[in-house]
């Protein structure tokens, strides 16, 4: 007892500390690199989505990392899961509970539609909200969905794996292509002059790259974890 | 929504991470934390109203709010969502080796050895 009350008189330390510093944030808070990238955003990146624009031209070499970060997260679940006796197709935990019927055939009609949803949703990441992160999450979900429509569906990890390591590698290649045209690494390989539409066409490329990569990746994770329920 | 609001979710966070008794609770408050580092990086983007940063062929009336935080919170979603999984793995296999998710019981038995 009395060790909780230290516990939370330390927090309230700690939110005193916080509310002391967020005392002059309206002095601190400016909107130069707002209005900056509002203002120039569009034309130098061609993407409407001023998120995309930062994630994949301004800012990419940070989103080249979050991607390689994904990567070696589901290369630790795997070798973390990874067993002795080596099983051709794991015994799903689904089947041991008997799926409902209901479940069966809504997921039959759920899943072709989350999956264009899922395209959609990467396929338009520079004009509308979205892009590869959030578009790989949902076709990553659909995927899953096929588990419950057929539960001894055979998935080979190893293969898996295999084509996100050369779908990282095939980003990292793309994203360095601007070295030629522009001179620099890691932003638009179009020249600066080009109209927004042209620009988009890279855009469009490494968010379908990276949406693939990180459903991918999701998948992978998930599979693992069904496997170590069985 | 305040950004104090946002600290406090942090702060219930590094409550339950001191006092839970379980693995996977614990596992449970440090997404919690994320939440709260979230929520507080949205909040100072978007600190004088604004709508979502995508212009057509105009500017939105009002502003828009800063794109910046957005991109970096995308980052944290994606990491926050593995290292979750990476830790649930390491969970099982603790509860594989151990047989048990006590902290306290784990420590108990790592000494007595």
């Amino acid at each position: 007892m009395i060790k909780q009350l230290i516990l939370i008189g330390l927090l309230g330390i700690l939110f005193g500390v916080f509310f002391v510093s967020m005392q002059d944030i309206q002095e601190l808070y400016n909107t130069f690199g707002k209005d900056y990238i509002a203002a120039t955003g569009f034309a130098d990146t061609g993407s409407r989505n001023l998120v995309t624009a930062i994630l994949l031209d301004y800012r990419l070499f940070d989103s080249l990392f979050e991607a390689g970060i994904l990567l070696i997260a589901v290369s630790g679940v795997i070798w973390i899961s990874k067993h002795e006796s080596q099983e051709k197709n794991a015994q799903f935990m689904l089947d041991k509970f008997k799926t409902p019927d209901l479940f069966v055939t809504f997921s039959r009609l759920v899943y072709p539609l989350m999956l264009a949803f899922g395209f959609y949703v990467i396929i338009n990441g520079h004009v509308s909200p979205g892009g590869g992160f959030q578009g790989g999450a949902i076709i990553a979900t659909a995927i899953l969905i096929l588990y419950y429509i057929d539960a001894d569906k055979d998935t080979n990890i190893a293969l898996i794996v295999t084509i996100e390591k050369i779908l990282y590698i095939a980003i990292l290649l793309v994203a360095s292509l601007s070295l030629v045209s522009r001179g620099e690494l890691f932003t638009n390989f179009f020249v600066i002059d080009a109209s927004p539409d042209t620009k988009a066409i890279y855009l469009v490329l490494l968010n379908v790259m990276i949406g693939m990569k990180v459903a991918l990746g999701l998948w992978t994770i998930f599979t693992a974890f069904l496997k170590e329920g069985r | 929504m305040n950004p104090l609001l946002t600290f406090v979710v942090i702060l219930i966070g590094f409550y339950g991470l001191s006092t839970s008794s379980n693995i996977i609770k614990s596992v449970f408050c440090v997404t919690i934390i994320e939440s709260g580092v979230i929520l507080l990086f949205l909040n100072l983007g978007n600190l004088d109203g604004g709508v979502i940063p995508i212009i057509g062929d105009a500017l939105p009336v009002g502003g828009i709010a800063d794109p910046l935080p957005q991109a970096l919170m995308i980052t944290t979603i994606v990491i926050g969502s593995t290292v979750t999984a990476l830790a649930l793995m390491l969970c099982i296999k603790v509860f594989h080796h151990y047989g048990t998710v006590e902290w306290a019981e784990i420590l108990s038995r790592e000494s007595g050895k």
